[in-house]
């Protein structure tokens, strides 16, 4: 048995651990609502009736890019380079942004000429808006979160606080990055 | 200590006293209009009141609960000084214990019989039968529980209550007897399931049996706050509805239009069934979640909006024969709405009746259909112009 | 580790120091505090305030069911525009029935209860500072707070609040043309309740964090009390089973407010006005809410039964029977609370076989609630019971738990749910169950850990007039309705006078709503209790009750970090009582078995060699002295 009750003065692992379980709340919400999607589908006999735009193709890439850009800040940090963690930092925030402009365009743009609503009497259609309003409030808390670690970064800061920051930042940024992968084979699945 | 210097504020006191002052002030003059103000006569000078009245009677209880306090107390500090033991609560709430037992046996033995004679009667269709014969097993199986456990809870209290010269058995677990009681209600439940699951499957089984006569369908749409009935005309079919086409004086929405089965269906203002026929009830909901409640025929479903669903049953006992039963010449079987539905929904119903095959033909000959003038006058006007129109409606789905 | 690991001296030193440096304005001391214990502190008084709250509502719709044709002045005095002429309004009546039945399930038995004594006893009983987050722990507080004022809030706006029961199935809680409350009181509902999740899931997730990182040297997970699995298993089924009703309760926003239909389709209102949705299903948000909802009467019943499991072994000074039985069938309850939802909606119309699965998880749900009792009644079993005020509210939580559970299997088999289903069947069953055992194992808690609180003791005697007047009351409002709902009585009625069979009831409404004041009132002794005993109750000492848990080990005052000096070792279980051979009847988790050799059994030594060698010698030792006597 570790010793557990040796005082880790900030809690930084209590507080991962948090950071983990709330990954899996998060989780839970997201599979409740492809559950509703199958459900209400299979009620209603089709899927969205619709081909998904391409630009989804486009974003999936940006975000796992930014995941990668994300794991090299990581590795920066682990390795106390602190320009390169910055660099990477900035790198994935970027993309995050392009990510949410992506979608952005998406839902706000492009569904709409396709003649998709979000009012709409297939709802399965109104699922795909749903999905991507509720990944973006991911995305934003995500791209805060990154900025604050950047912010943070630039701070005297122990090493131990500093890697923390990016751990728990970098939990987070996967986990959106996956769920947005899990959202978009979900939806290329049930096209039809 | 709570009650010493409950009894002991002064202000506590003058309160009481205000109180008491007020209320025999009240109850002097006002012996004639407190009854009113109960009954809610405008001409009362106060609505407070009746409940001034009440809030005494609280002040006055309050004021008796702690001065037995301090009695209690008092007690407690002149048998000390004696030299005595003072009150073992643990004794009083051992025997309260017992007492709470016995009275409570009682209690529930004499609900049993008083309230217990007041449930519905058996049941009055076939499948009916079936649950209630499911309902008496369970009864018995948990009420042998219910009345064992209570007993022993109750008993162990008092048998094992506190006593500083002994000591609790040191027992922490003991694994024969811990799988004989996870083994024994897995058992029971067992059997409870798999009477269960076939009866259930029995009576959502709704394939017609080979050979059998079909049933005879009926419809009923819930809306707020009003059941609607449909019969089949002499075809025996029901009409296709569109919701679409709900209006004012198509209340169901028949589609008059598009088929031809509609022509003859006929509206009712009471579910007229015949007695041992077996009877499909198509359910349906316009606007809300309603739920189709017929308990003397152990008949429930949901009527969903959107989600037509149905039930089939078969009455055993016509309301005649239940009014000479029940010794109720008055008795009428009811469908009751069951879901919250919204502010009249207790007060959502429609009178079903079970009579014999000839008086239900009889009673059949004599309903309207819901192709009345009004409609027809309407659909001949329709029926040139808006063919365009289905169609683009068609088309939208 | 030292080589006799019965007296493990081994002492990690460290600063006593542990970076609290806190000087407390009012503000950060009493109001955004983070410590846990005055958060639970929060937490109760605002649960027991909106106890209270729901509790008036309540009485307010029995006066209505037992005078359903009788003014009373007072109330137009008082509720105005919705008791016209002194009597309820029909719509009103059913707000009433709803925001009492959201604010006792989630805010008094959701939050009042876990969100008490969780944040309490996981520090104290596990041994840790704090919690895993303090800053989350007081956020999770704040929203807790601010959901209770919009949700109370609503009453103040024009159409009323929600009332389309505290399921608020769609389409009547998605049209806000479908009902009075289903306009803005609806819409401050949900907001309400996402805050309320927000709240919850904060709190759980710091619970499971703190349990599983945060416990005291020597404290593995077959050493904690009951208490703590219950609390860590409850946050676990918080954390899996409140994001899905968030996303029930999204989607059903968008319905209201942004014209979709996920849960509407083929809608005519008024007879004639026909609504443009399609396609939608309103069985899908019955199945997104009971995946919760089933759960969620878990959540509120697990900490009642931790709380009860913990005081009848400490009253009776006596173990805890089984007390591995005791955690696997929590652990089954939740594991199989997830997959019998189903059998909230066997007359919805939903798939037949689909019922029938329902059918059988839901009654083999009911065998580890069973083994709970019956190790309960095996703890009592020769035991030298003491009457605290708490260990009566755990024994009426037993027998209330035996006579709700007992109905469960009525309602779970789906045969005979087909009549009870929406009944006062129903209230009967989960009025006891839930709403009388829960309620009973958070005041047994109360009674308890009120020491630990607030450093003083609450009035027995008083503690004893509260019980007994709440326990008989209890069953007298609840025990004769399981016979009207015998007789198809539906629940959700704003009167029993519209139909003849319904009114030879009305007697025993009468009688009920009379039980229900008496219960109510009683109360008052409760409150008093608890006010007065705050500021001017006796001194606790340390250890009021005897008790073994690491919580009676802390200082009487609270500090920040709850031990003055460093985190006491755990040695045992938590459930030595009455061990023969010992000196007291009670052995603290924190004595070491080198000190407790006379009373040590070779049990206590299962994964310890060295230990059991070095009992195995002073057995020996032992053995030759007396021979030699
Ligand atoms: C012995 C295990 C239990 C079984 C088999 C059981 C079964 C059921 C069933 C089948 C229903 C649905 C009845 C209906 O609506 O027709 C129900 C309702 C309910 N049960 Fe239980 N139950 C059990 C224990 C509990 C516990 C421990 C609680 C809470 C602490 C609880 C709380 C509720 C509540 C709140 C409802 C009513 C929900 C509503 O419709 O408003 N039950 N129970
Ligand atoms: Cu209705
Ligand atoms: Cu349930």
């Amino acid at each position: 048995m570790a010793k557990i009750e040796q005082e880790d003065k900030y809690q930084f692992a209590p507080k991962k651990f948090n950071m983990w379980v709330f990954v899996f709340t998060s989780f839970m919400f997201f599979a409740a609502l492809t559950s509703g999607f199958i459900v209400y589908a299979g009620g209603h006999g089709t899927g969205m009736d619709m081909k998904l735009p391409a630009i989804f193709t486009y974003s999936t890439v940006v975000i796992v890019l930014s995941s990668i850009s994300m794991f090299m800040a990581s590795r920066a940090a682990r390795q106390v380079q602190l320009g390169q963690q910055r660099l990477f930092l900035i790198i994935t925030i970027a993309l995050g942004v392009a990510f949410f402009a992506l979608q952005t365009y998406a839902w706000l743009i492009l569904l709409p000429g396709m003649g998709v609503y979000f009012s709409n009497p297939n709802a399965s259609q109104s699922f795909v808006y749903v999905f991507i309003w509720m990944h973006l409030l991911h995305i934003l808390a995500g791209v805060l979160l990154l900025a604050n670690t950047l912010w943070g970064s630039y701070k005297e800061r122990p090493q131990a606080k500093n890697l923390f920051g990016m751990q728990m930042s970098s939990i987070f940024w996967h986990f959106v990055d996956i769920i947005w992968i899990y959202l978009y084979v979900f939806l290329l699945l049930n096209q039809y | 200590m709570g009650f010493k210097s409950l009894i002991s504020s002064k202000k506590m006191l003058s309160l009481v006293a205000a109180f008491l002052l007020l209320g025999t002030n009240l109850l002097m003059a006002q012996e004639a209009p407190a009854a009113a103000a109960a009954t809610g006569d405008a001409a009362t000078p106060s609505v407070w009141l009746g409940p001034a009245y009440y809030i005494l009677l609280f002040a006055v209880v309050c004021f008796a609960i702690g001065i037995v306090g301090k009695i209690l107390r008092v007690y407690d500090l002149s048998q000390q000084i004696q030299g005595k033991k003072p009150i073992n609560w643990h004794n009083v709430m051992g025997v309260l214990c017992l007492i709470f037992l016995v009275a409570g046996m009682y209690g529930a033995y004499w609900s049993f019989t008083v309230h217990g004679s007041m449930i519905l009667p058996g049941a009055a269709s076939v499948h009916g039968k079936k649950i209630d014969q499911m309902f008496w097993t369970t009864t018995v199986l948990t009420m042998i529980v219910f009345v064992i456990t209570q007993i022993l809870l109750f008993t162990f209290l008092f048998r094992y209550r506190y006593n500083a010269k002994r000591r609790a058995h040191f027992l922490p677990h003991d694994n024969t007897i811990e799988k004989v009681w996870t083994i024994a209600p897995a058992i029971v439940l067992t059997i409870l399931v798999i009477f269960g699951f076939f009866t259930w499957q029995q009576i959502t089984n709704t394939v017609d049996a080979k050979g059998e006569t079909a049933s005879i369908d009926v419809d009923i749409t819930g809306h707020q706050f009003a059941w609607e009935l449909r019969y089949p005309g002499t075809d025996g079919k029901l009409g296709k509805t569109n919701y679409k086409l709900v209006t004012g004086t198509n209340k169901l929405g028949l589609d008059f239009a598009v088929d031809k089965n509609t022509y003859d269906d006929l509206q009712a203002d009471t579910m007229v069934l015949p007695v041992n026929k077996s009877i499909r009830l198509n359910i349906h909901a316009q606007d809300v979640i309603h739920s189709v409640y017929m308990p003397h025929f152990r008949v429930q479903l949901n009527a969903v909006p959107g989600l037509p669903t149905y039930f089939k049953f078969t009455p055993t006992v016509t309301t005649a024969e239940m009014r000479r039963q029940e010794g109720d010449p008055t008795f009428e079987y009811l469908v009751y709405c069951n879901k919250i539905c919204g502010g009249a929904h207790y007060n959502m119903k429609k009178v079903v009746r079970i009579v014999s095959e000839a008086e239900y033909q009889a009673w059949l000959a004599t309903q309207k259909p819901y192709m009345t003038d009004q409609v027809k006058k309407d659909l001949k006007f329709a029926e040139t112009k808006p063919a365009a129109k289905e169609n683009r409606l068609a088309l939208n789905n | 580790m030292s080589t006799l690991a019965v007296h493990d001296h081994e002492v990690a030193h460290h600063d006593e120091d542990h970076g609290h440096h806190h000087h407390d304005t009012f503000l950060s001391k009493y109001i955004f505090s983070q410590d846990h214990k005055m958060i639970a502190k929060q937490f109760l008084v605002t649960g027991i305030t909106m106890a209270v709250i729901a509790m008036i509502l309540s009485i307010l719709f029995r006066i209505q069911l037992a005078y359903p044709d009788k003014a009373f002045p007072l109330l137009e005095t008082l509720l105005g525009r919705f008791a016209p002429g002194g009597r309820l309004d029909a719509n009103f009546y059913l707000a009433l029935v709803t925001i009492h039945g959201t604010i006792m399930v989630f805010f008094v038995l959701t939050a009042g209860l876990s969100g008490t004594f969780s944040n309490l006893l996981i520090p104290l009983q596990v041994g840790a500072r704090d919690m895993a987050s303090p800053f989350m722990n007081m956020l999770s507080y704040w929203f807790f707070f601010l959901a209770s004022v919009i949700m109370l809030s609503s009453f103040l706006v024009q159409k009323g609040p929600a009332s389309g029961g505290w399921t608020i199935y769609p389409p009547l809680s998605a049209m806000p043309k479908a009902m009075p409350g289903s306009e803005m009181g609806m819409t401050l509902w949900l907001i309400s309740m996402v805050l309320f999740i927000a709240s919850s899931l904060m709190g759980a997730i710091n619970y499971v964090s703190t349990v599983l990182n945060m416990r005291t040297k020597g404290m593995d997970l077959w050493k904690m009390p009951l208490t703590i699995w219950a609390f860590f298993l409850t946050a676990i089924l918080g954390i899996l089973a409140f994001p899905v009703l968030v996303a029930g309760v999204v989607l059903l926003i968008f319905d209201r407010s942004f014209g979709t239909s996920f849960y509407l389709s083929e809608i005519v209102l008024g007879g004639s006005s026909v609504q443009p949705f399609e396609g939608g299903s309103p069985i899908l948000f019955q199945h997104l809410f009971w995946f919760l909802g089933h759960p969620e009467v878990y959540i509120v019943i697990m900490p009642a039964m931790g709380i009860s499991s913990e005081v009848m072994s400490v009253n009776s000074r006596k173990p805890i029977f089984g007390y591995h039985a005791m955690v696997y069938s929590l652990i089954g309850i939740t594991v199989l609370s997830f997959i019998v939802w189903g059998h909230h909606m066997f007359v919805t119309g939903m798939n037949p076989f689909l019922g029938g699965v329902f059918m059988i998880t839901t009654l083999i749900i009911a065998v580890p609630s069973a083994v709970k009792t019956f190790n309960w009644l095996a703890t009592l079993w020769r035991g030298n019971i003491r009457f605290s005020a708490a260990m009566l509210f755990a024994i009426g939580m037993v027998s209330f738990f035996i006579s709700g559970g007992l109905t469960g299997i009525f309602l779970g088999n789906a045969t005979l749910d087909i009549n009870l289903h929406d009944t006062y069947f129903v209230v009967a069953h989960f009025h006891l169950v839930m709403g009388s055992a829960a309620i009973f194992g958070m005041l047994a808690g109360v009674y308890h850990w009120f020491p630990k609180m607030y450093g003083r003791m609450m009035n027995e005697r008083l503690g004893y007039l509260h019980f007994w007047i709440t326990f008989i009351g209890a069953y007298l409002v609840f025990f004769p309705m399981h016979f009207m709902g015998l007789d198809g009585v539906p629940r959700r009625y704003y009167a029993f006078t519209e139909f003849e069979s319904m009114k030879r009831w009305l007697s025993v409404n009468t009688f009920v709503t009379w039980a229900a004041i008496m219960a109510a009132v009683a109360q008052f002794a409760f409150l008093f209790n608890f006010i007065y005993s705050i500021f001017w109750g006796k001194k606790a000492t340390q250890n009021p009750w005897e008790a073994n848990t690491m919580e009676w080990t802390a200082p009487v005052e609270h500090i920040h970090g709850n031990w003055p000096g460093e985190i006491p070792t755990v040695y045992r279980w938590p459930y030595d009582y009455s061990k023969p051979g010992a000196d007291e009847d009670y052995i603290p988790q924190t004595v070491p078995l080198s000190q407790t050799m006379s009373s040590n059994l070779p049990h206590d030594f299962e994964d310890n060699p060295a230990g059991l060698e070095a009992y195995a010698k002073w057995a020996e030792a032992q053995k030759k002295s007396d021979e030699v006597k």
